[in-house]
């Protein structure tokens, strides 16, 4: 896209004024979506999003430029605008550039370009057919197939010059159940680092399905109780407790500033001995999965609490500056219109050994989440919310009838603590986060798991 | 601007496709973030789009590019035509040179343009200085943050309409963290104008400071039904998250529980909201929507009856209305309506007046969770709150750790009082407190 002698040129320039480093992301992306509604395919986009982010340092001090004008004169005066943020006397030179080969842990088998398009809007009606084929109260069923090809070339002042492709592929689906003037949604989003492969792997009929089931279900159930309760909160999309109330507040962007609640608390037990938590970057073709993060560092299995200590945060290159730490190839963005800073990948709570039987069996009275919504948090004070997308009541050790609307609250270094039973159906499911460097790929995960006390807020 | 551009794509697209409409937008923006008095990051932005929608064959088609080059350029025309291809839904579509609003909108300020940026930096420092010195219980300022923009917008189709804009904005924000013994609460407040003199950093930091420090070592409510006086920001975050129910295209699609109810009382007869892309203080005020119609003002609930739902042309012909202006897209999406800047028309209650209504009242000053605790079809919602216990009238004391839940529908029925101290939010709508005559509130 532009030659490596430019690019040194652009890392010089930006280092004129007394920068410490110097760093530039290009990327040219394919992104391709597919919309489904009413029935019937409405529309479908393909587009290029393609552009470059220069980012300096001046200590602890992150200037960060973007444009979209790749001629050698939008680069400089890019590259003029972040060098001039600041001055210092002392003027370093770039090192020279050289190539680092990626190991691509993550293969596409089918790229989604070489697939027909008959097939996908085949694999689309599908869903829906088996939606609405369900119950008769489906009123909407609403899917999008995205598939996203992002090309992206780092290069830095320390002398890395790398490339890497990642393939995304998702399937995303809201079916919405309806009767007079009640309405219940539910999601789905299964996706991966992978091409094509990974829609072939899925069973559009059980997807339809399985969400028209609940969003059906929901529909008939009754509100939420409220109060303070034991709460099981099932695998898979239920680790967004752990992404919500503890995840973010691992950050380096909120840690560095001690502006959060586990500022300061490394080697501390900052959980239950049961609570083991991982932050892994290189599960092969998880959709929170990278070879590199986007400033270039290989993707690392990060253990953040070994039970119940806390071991390491999630940093990236500016996060490690300010704390003395190593970077965990933590830095990611979600296009060069972001300066990169520290996230998460595919972040899990580790199985334990409790059966889940005995979990619902201990409790008297409380709640099943067996699917959550999203949430959110502040990390400086820990507060959480998030709501529960299917929910159980539980009485007397067993499964009772569903309940709908409720919002678990909580605080984040509080409800580690009040983790006391772990079982061992460990999965993962795809979702998207938001936050400071945009909208990325991660995975939330965990097993079932039970929390001694919540608050739950309901209607009733 | 870009006239060259539009020109080439015009040609490019000449006898392949029956209709072509061009949309474009660049802009430039900066950001400055504080901390410890030094500059944390500096961000420059310098971005710039083309998006296509074709017609062909009846069908519409889709794509955009970042990169302005002819290859890019025969590359989106095809893959507009190829996209159009695979579209099921022929509802009819079609493009028109429509007319200018008649005003001259005040939307760009040439002298915003011209502020220096040590002037920025130093406007941020005095957001974080000033919070740190304000209260002693402050122990951290994780934002105190400037940022300002300029952006263009260019849209063209092959009807002979040919527009363009340009506005400008600037934006300071902060956000504190207080503690006292163990207890952690944050505060945050945030200023957009058009005027760089606007921003008074001490006005700000005074707000966030006090939401804080307020809220410090609050008790929990004990659960059940209360009156509930929501915040002017509150209010305008649950009008924002629940917006779409009066789009024209979520009642079609039988997403919105508004459906068949135009002049219907749907609320109290205090309330009455408006879609105003014109407001002169509005942050999205422009002349013309994404389809180049021009804007203007729709009333949506005039004293409890719905009045009109906002309207693209597409979702105007099947309602056999005309368009309200409310056609949004950003040029790698897809047509959809949008509101402009919503706006709750206050009242004169004084928020005192709202919090004197009833013996025992709970003011709720800050929600978490509007995406993800919010339905927004079927206006269900239950969300963490913080706020204060009022007793006759009296502050008794600050409350968190519980949520508020109800159902959007039902609040808009159950409004008694409309504040009078209206404020636009951070994604354009604006509203003053108002009195909610029963919320339930959980906790233990």
């Amino acid at each position: 896209m532009i030659s490596q002698e430019l690019i040194a040129k652009v890392l010089e320039r930006a280092l004129s004024n007394g920068a410490d480093f110097a760093e530039l992301f290009l990327e040219n992306t394919y992104n391709s979506s597919i919309r489904f509604y009413d029935g019937k395919t409405q529309q479908s986009i393909v587009g290029k999003d393609f552009g470059v982010g220069i980012r300096v340092f001046y200590g602890i001090s992150a200037i960060y430029a973007y444009t979209s004008d790749l001629t050698e004169k939008g680069l400089l005066s890019a590259a003029d605008a972040v060098a001039k943020a600041d001055r210092k006397d002392q003027v370093i030179r770039p090192q020279e550039l050289s190539q680092v080969r990626v190991d691509n842990r993550h293969q596409v088998k089918i790229p989604g370009n070489t697939v027909d398009k008959s097939e996908k809007l085949d694999f689309i009606r599908k869903i829906d057919k088996s939606a609405r084929i369900y119950s008769d109260k489906i009123a909407q069923v609403d899917l999008t197939l995205l598939e996203k090809k992002q090309d992206i070339l780092i290069a830095n002042s320390e002398g890395l010059f790398v490339e890497d492709t990642r393939n995304y592929t998702r399937a995303y689906s809201v079916v919405i159940a309806a009767s007079g003037s009640e309405n219940q949604t539910c999601f789905d989003g299964p996706g991966a680092l992978a091409g094509y492969e990974f829609i072939r792997s899925l069973d559009p009929e059980e997807i339809g399905k399985n969400s028209a089931e609940i969003a059906v279900k929901m529909l008939e159930a009754d509100y939420a109780p409220s109060g303070t309760f034991p709460v099981i909160i099932d695998n898979g999309f239920g680790g967004v407790i752990f992404h919500e109330a503890c995840g973010h507040s691992l950050e380096a962007t909120s840690v560095a500033k001690g502006a959060s609640i586990f500022s300061g608390k490394m080697n501390q037990q900052i959980a239950t001995e049961k609570v083991t938590a991982i932050d892994d970057g290189t599960i092969v073709n998880k959709w929170g999965s990278l070879n590199i993060d986007d400033e270039g560092t290989p993707a690392e299995k990060t253990v953040l609490i070994d039970k119940g200590i806390l071991k390491s945060y999630m940093v990236d290159k500016l996060g490690g500056k300010k704390m003395d730490m190593e970077s965990t190839g933590s830095g990611r963005r979600q296009s060069y219109k972001y300066a990169p800073t520290s996230r998460m990948r595919n972040t899990y709570i580790a199985p334990g050994k409790d059966s889940f039987e005995d979990m619902v069996a201990s409790i008297d009275f409380g709640l099943y989440a067996r699917k959550m919504g999203g949430g959110s948090v502040l990390p400086g004070t820990g507060n959480f919310n998030f709501s529960v997308a299917e929910g159980y009541l539980i009485r007397n050790g067993k499964i009772a009838e569903p309940v709908r609307g409720a919002t678990l609250i909580g605080n984040g270094g509080d409800i580690l603590h009040k983790i006391s039973m772990i079982s061992d159906n460990l999965e993962l499911a795809e979702g998207m986060c938001g936050s400071v460097s945009g909208s990325i790929p991660t995975t939330v995960g965990q097993p079932a798991i039970k929390v001694d006390q919540i608050i739950v807020g309901g209607r009733k | 601007m870009y006239e060259q551009e539009f020109n080439k794509l015009f040609e490019l697209a000449k006898n392949k496709v029956d209709d072509i409409e061009i949309m474009l937008t660049s802009g430039k923006s900066f950001s400055v973030r504080i901390n410890q008095q030094s500059v944390e990051s500096f961000n420059y932005a310098d971005s710039k789009g083309i998006g296509i929608r074709i017609i062909k064959d009846g069908k519409v088609g889709y794509s955009y590019t970042e990169e302005f080059s002819d290859e890019a350029f025969a590359l989106i025309i095809d893959e507009a035509i190829a996209s159009s291809e695979m579209v099921e839904n022929l509802e009819p579509v079609k493009f028109d040179n429509y007319p200018d609003i008649p005003e001259q909108l005040n939307i760009y300020s040439a002298e915003l343009d011209k502020v220096k940026v040590e002037d920025k930096i130093s406007l941020a420092q005095k957001l974080e200085s000033l919070a740190l010195e304000a209260d002693k219980r402050v122990f951290n300022v994780p934002y105190a943050a400037y940022g300002d923009g300029y952006s263009y917008s260019k849209i063209a189709n092959s009807k002979g309409l040919n527009k363009e804009s340009k506005s400008n904005y600037c934006s300071a924000f902060v956000m504190v963290l207080a503690q006292e013994g163990e207890d952690k609460k944050s505060g945050m407040d945030f200023k957009m104008s058009r005027d760089f003199k606007d921003i008074d950093p001490v006005k700000i930091v005074d707000k966030a400071v006090k939401q804080a420090t307020d809220l410090l070592n609050g008790a929990t409510p004990a659960s059940g039904q209360y009156p509930v006086v929501l915040s002017n920001e509150m209010m305008a975050s649950l009008l924002s998250t629940f917006s779409g129910i009066f789009s024209a295209k979520s009642v079609q699609e039988g997403k919105s529980l508004l459906k068949g109810k135009i002049g219907e009382k749907i609320s109290d007869p205090v309330v009455t909201i408006l879609d105003d892309g014109l407001h002169p203080d509005g942050m999205v005020t422009s002349p013309f929507d994404s389809e180049g119609y021009p804007s203007q003002r729709t009333p949506l609930i005039d004293d409890g009856i719905l009045k009109n739902f906002l309207q693209n042309t597409i979702t105007a012909a099947k309602d056999n209305v005309k368009s309200t202006g409310n056609a949004s897209r950003s040029y790698k999406g897809s047509l959809n309506v949008s509101t402009t800047n919503l706006v709750l028309q206050p009242g004169k209650a004084t928020v005192k007046d709202l919090i004197k209504s009833y013996d025992r009242v709970i003011e709720v000053v800050s929600l978490q969770g509007l995406h993800s605790g919010a339905n927004p079809i079927s206006g269900d919602f239950s969300l963490a709150a913080e706020g204060f216990l009022y007793e006759q009238g009296e502050r008794k004391e600050a409350l968190s750790n519980f949520t508020i839940s109800g159902n959007f529908f039902q609040i808009l029925k159950d409004i008694e009082k409309v504040g009078d101290n209206a404020e636009f939010n951070m994604q354009s709508c604006s509203s003053p407190a108002v009195l909610i005559k029963q919320l339930m509130v959980s906790s233990k």
